[in-house]
């Protein structure tokens, strides 16, 4: 899926169809958990509401203030990671992970707070199973968009 | 009260767009002055929503479905004007808001009785063919994620401050939050109208409460200055990029009136 994603040239027809119309976008009613992934130094946030059956993802909505390689990248995840497992999730990221490389560096970033939020909404229900009260987990990414190479997020 | 609230937003969305996808100058022209009307609908709701201490927010439930021709268009807003007469209030600003609302619906009613305002809708093509302008395909990639960007921001900038505008008890806050709403409606049309052009039209992403509700005006400010300088410097690397001067004079244009906004903007400092 993420083979399409070649921005800002060559924009393809389904890119174009993400960004008029991004996939799951908004917030959820009555999510399983919730996570956020936030640049601290551009305050770019992505908003992951995902509900879970069991391991299922039986449904996911994000939303952020970022640019448009961010949501493009958050409509084809989400469109990824839907009634899949988590398992199936994880590995999507691995895969994405190693796609990343055709990106520019601001575009591996954006790749990567989506990413962040969805694993910080994971954490969330972790976290709820283990009996801890929180409304929502949060994970402050190392690397800003201001910067040139993408790094890994901290807790 | 958040309903109606809700529904107003909605409905001054679905105007504004009405008029971006419409290429006729006057019918785009007439409905974009109705857009400004609800939007005032709306600023005056949300004054009332706080003095009954009550609150709202911007969530919406909508689509920007992508019509083919004019009559599509004004159809579905007619069915959306009708469906939201009943929940208005019932007081003097209900009344008000209820007699612009028939007066739009006449005039969408006089334009569905001629068939030679039914033309195409090329809004929605996803053709990316700006004008006559025979531009390369790297430049139209470079303006089409422009525009994505700067449309959303500008509509994230208006909702942004009419909520602190609704909030404030300062006059020059107050001030400055209407020039800062005033210049990026007409940001937002001008991006909206290029999109229509390019066959790219579409709704900018609703907005997270994580966008809007301000904690610390300050630092908002000044993080808002940050994001002015950033636009300044997309409009000129769009403006040096794109070798049309026409388009060129245009991001320049914007260019300079994003530095006025950092001067406003230093005021609410």
């Amino acid at each position: 899926m993420f083979e399409n994603v070649k921005m800002p040239e060559g924009m393809s027809a389904e890119t174009l169809e993400h960004l008029m119309n991004p996939k799951n976008y908004g917030k959820l009613e009555n999510p399983s958990c919730i996570g956020v992934a936030l640049d601290e130094k551009t305050k770019e946030y992505v908003i992951f509401y995902t509900l879970l059956d069991g391991d299922i993802i039986k449904d996911v909505r994000f939303a952020t203030n970022g640019c448009q390689d961010t949501v493009v990248i958050g409509s084809m995840f989400s469109e990824m990671i839907k009634n899949n497992d988590t398992e199936y999730a994880n590995g999507a990221i691995e895969k994405m992970h190693k796609r990343l490389g055709v990106m520019t560096p601001q575009q591996q970033i954006c790749a990567e707070i989506v990413f962040s939020a969805f694993l910080a909404s994971l954490k969330n229900f972790e976290n709820l199973q283990a009996g801890k009260e929180e409304e929502l987990h949060l994970f402050k990414m190392k690397e800003s968009c201001e910067a040139e190479n993408m790094g890994n997020n901290d807790e | 009260m958040n309903k109606v609230f809700q529904k107003k937003h909605e409905l001054w969305l679905s105007i504004s767009f009405a008029s971006y996808a419409i290429k006729d100058e006057a019918i785009k022209s007439k409905l974009y002055d109705f857009s400004q009307i609800a939007f005032r609908h709306m600023k005056w709701l949300s004054s009332e929503i706080l003095k009954a201490n009550g609150n709202y927010n911007y969530d919406r439930d909508m689509m920007l479905y992508k019509r083919e021709n004019v009559f599509e268009i004004l159809e579905a807003l007619k069915d959306e004007v009708k469906n939201i007469q009943g929940i208005y209030p019932d007081n003097v600003l209900g009344g008000r808001i209820k007699t612009d609302d028939a007066y739009l619906l006449e005039y969408i009613s006089t334009l569905l009785k001629d068939e030679n305002n039914n033309k195409p809708i090329t809004a929605f093509n996803m053709q990316r063919k700006f004008l006559d302008k025979n531009l390369p395909q790297d430049q139209i990639d470079a303006l089409t994620m422009f525009l994505f960007d700067e449309s959303y921001k500008e509509y994230e900038l208006i909702l942004v401050y009419a909520y602190m505008q609704a909030r404030t008890k300062d006059i020059t806050q107050f001030d400055v939050f209407q020039d800062l709403i005033d210049e990026s409606h007409f940001h937002l049309k001008s991006f909206a109208n290029m999109m229509t052009e390019l066959g790219i039209l579409a709704l900018p992403r609703q907005l997270h409460e994580m966008t809007y509700i301000v904690d610390d005006l300050d630092q908002f400010i000044k993080d808002g200055i940050a994001e002015e300088e950033a636009a300044k410097e997309m409009c000129k690397e769009l403006s040096d990029a794109i070798k049309d001067e026409e388009l060129s004079k245009f991001f320049d244009f914007i260019n300079f009136q994003e530095n006025y906004h950092i001067k406003l903007m230093q005021k609410l400092l």
